[in-house]
């Protein structure tokens, strides 16, 4: 009970349960949209998701700052692939807060004349722009890990067991593929932050990649994805190792 | 900028906040209806005030455990008065938020049978108690400080001159003598006050908040200025308490 109220105490924490929410019912209304039974039950689940989106916009009002200063602190990192990746994650991601509170103006009738289209669509670039650094901040760490383990000599050994091992059961059809699979499994297993943060960032490149038209899949996929990296978001808030950093 | 995003990543601060602009626009929207303001300013004003309502029921969805953890907390208190009334007022405050969940299960519509305007009245009912009571360990504390102020000035400075009019045929008139207890009373008041800041911020947050339950309740109906005011004053002293943390009163 304690964890959970320190949990929820925090900001983010509960920003994460909401849209773990949000997207759930974004699933279970595509997974019931064509039972006819369920009607009432996909017309709550829609207004629960409208809402929780409205709440979270709300709540978002103050995070442009949060990533600014996300950005300044990341500009003094020493190792420059990480300072450019992650500091142009950042800037995207505080362009795409700046989007969203316009957006929260115009739903709520501050703003009476803009094209909420045109701005809603410069969101999910921002947020799109954002999420591709982040992934190529990840795929550089991947690199940097299995070049470390290539180099480990414990890991060599274990290679070579592998590959001698695999040649009784079957020969591998590219064991040149077959080595540098099993490298990234090894390296991804080591570090299970890693593996974490990839996964959470493919997930999340379909949500605008849907939005934007380049990849069109559907909502249930769209609300799957989001459903999983809004649960791996609380697992790495809820147990700090696992998260990435910096 | 460092401190913004320390103060924002409590979800309590963000609460606060959304609560002073809630009844900041209340504040607004009385003060254009006196002006005579337009029509639909007014309401994008109200609009905005409903969705600022809504989205903080949303946001204190989990607070009945925190206030059943503080009540538990609350148990182990050694003054016997200050257990009562803030174990009590958690638990009010515990059945506020229920009452708070089930009137936004209500307004977002996932239970329509729900009757608001009874859900609504109750829970006033459990924020009114749990004000009471607030303001209660708020005159117990003071009462105490008080009177270890007194005694602390009674040992400091000699006894006053008696009252020599006791074998006098005056007749007892109750009025020059009450003058300078009252008098001396309103200074050891102002004095424990002044020296106390966490225990003026409290009294007067709970006094500023006591009026929005009473004029929903039609107890002491006061008009939805007044209301605004009250509810705006009281949010910001509740931030400064979050940015200041030696000004929370403590247990």
């Amino acid at each position: 009970m304690d964890a959970v109220v320190q949990f929820t105490s925090q900001s983010q924490g509960r920003d994460r349960i909401f849209r773990a929410t949000q997207y759930a019912c974004a699933l279970s209304v595509y997974l019931l949209r064509n039972n006819s039974e369920r009607k009432d039950l996909v017309a709550k689940l829609k207004s629960l998701e409208t809402n929780m989106s409205a709440g979270r916009k709300l709540f978002r009002l103050g995070n442009t700052i949060n990533s600014i200063e996300a950005a300044k602190r990341t500009m003094q990192l020493s190792d420059r692939v990480l300072c450019l990746c992650l500091t142009a994650a950042n800037a995207n991601r505080a362009l795409y807060f700046i989007c969203d509170n316009v957006l929260w103006a115009r739903n709520v009738g501050l703003i009476r004349d803009i094209d909420k289209e045109r701005w809603s669509l410069n969101a999910s670039r921002c947020y799109f722009l954002s999420l591709v650094t982040s992934l190529t901040r990840d795929v550089y760490e991947v690199i940097q890990l299995m070049a470390q383990k290539a180099r480990d000599r414990h890991f060599r050994q274990k290679m070579e067991l592998h590959l001698n091992e695999s040649s009784e059961v079957a020969e591998a059809v590219i064991p040149q593929l077959d080595a540098f699979l099993f490298l990234l499994l090894e390296s991804l297993r080591s570090h299970p932050a890693v593996a974490l943060d990839v996964l959470k960032n493919v997930c999340d490149l379909f949500i605008p990649l849907d939005r934007l038209g380049i990849y069109q899949s559907n909502a249930g996929v769209v609300g799957f994805c989001g459903l999983l990296s809004s649960v791996i978001g609380i697992v790495t808030l809820a147990q700090p190792k696992l998260r990435l950093r910096p | 900028m460092e401190s913004w995003v320390r103060f924002n990543s409590q979800s309590q601060a963000k609460e606060r906040i959304i609560r002073a602009a809630q009844y900041a626009c209340t504040l607004l929207g009385y003060t254009l209806q006196k002006g005579g303001a337009a029509a639909d300013l007014l309401h994008t004003v109200s609009q905005l005030e409903a969705h600022m309502s809504l989205s903080r029921k949303l946001l204190r969805l989990g607070n009945s455990v925190e206030a059943l953890e503080a009540a538990k907390r609350a148990i182990h208190l050694s003054d016997g008065v200050l257990r009562l009334c803030l174990t009590i007022s958690h638990l009010n405050r515990a059945m506020y938020f229920a009452c708070d969940n089930i009137l936004w299960a209500g307004k977002t519509g996932l239970v329509p049978e729900v009757d608001l305007h009874k859900w609504s009245q109750r829970s006033f009912r459990y924020y009114l108690f749990t004000l009471i009571l607030n303001l209660t360990r708020d005159v117990y504390e003071l009462h105490l400080l008080m009177d270890r102020e007194a005694r602390y000035r009674a040992s400091k400075s000699p006894p006053s001159a008696q009252p020599s009019s006791s074998l006098s045929a005056d007749p007892p008139s109750p009025t020059p003598e009450a003058l300078p207890w009252l008098s001396r009373q309103l200074h050891l008041l102002v004095t424990v006050l002044y020296t106390n800041p966490p225990l003026l911020l409290d009294l007067l947050k709970n006094l500023c908040d006591i009026f929005i339950p009473l004029d929903r309740l039609g107890i002491r109906p006061t008009g939805s200025g007044f209301v605004g005011a009250c509810g705006l004053t009281s949010s910001l002293l509740s931030i400064a308490t979050i940015l200041h943390p030696w000004l929370k009163l403590k247990p």
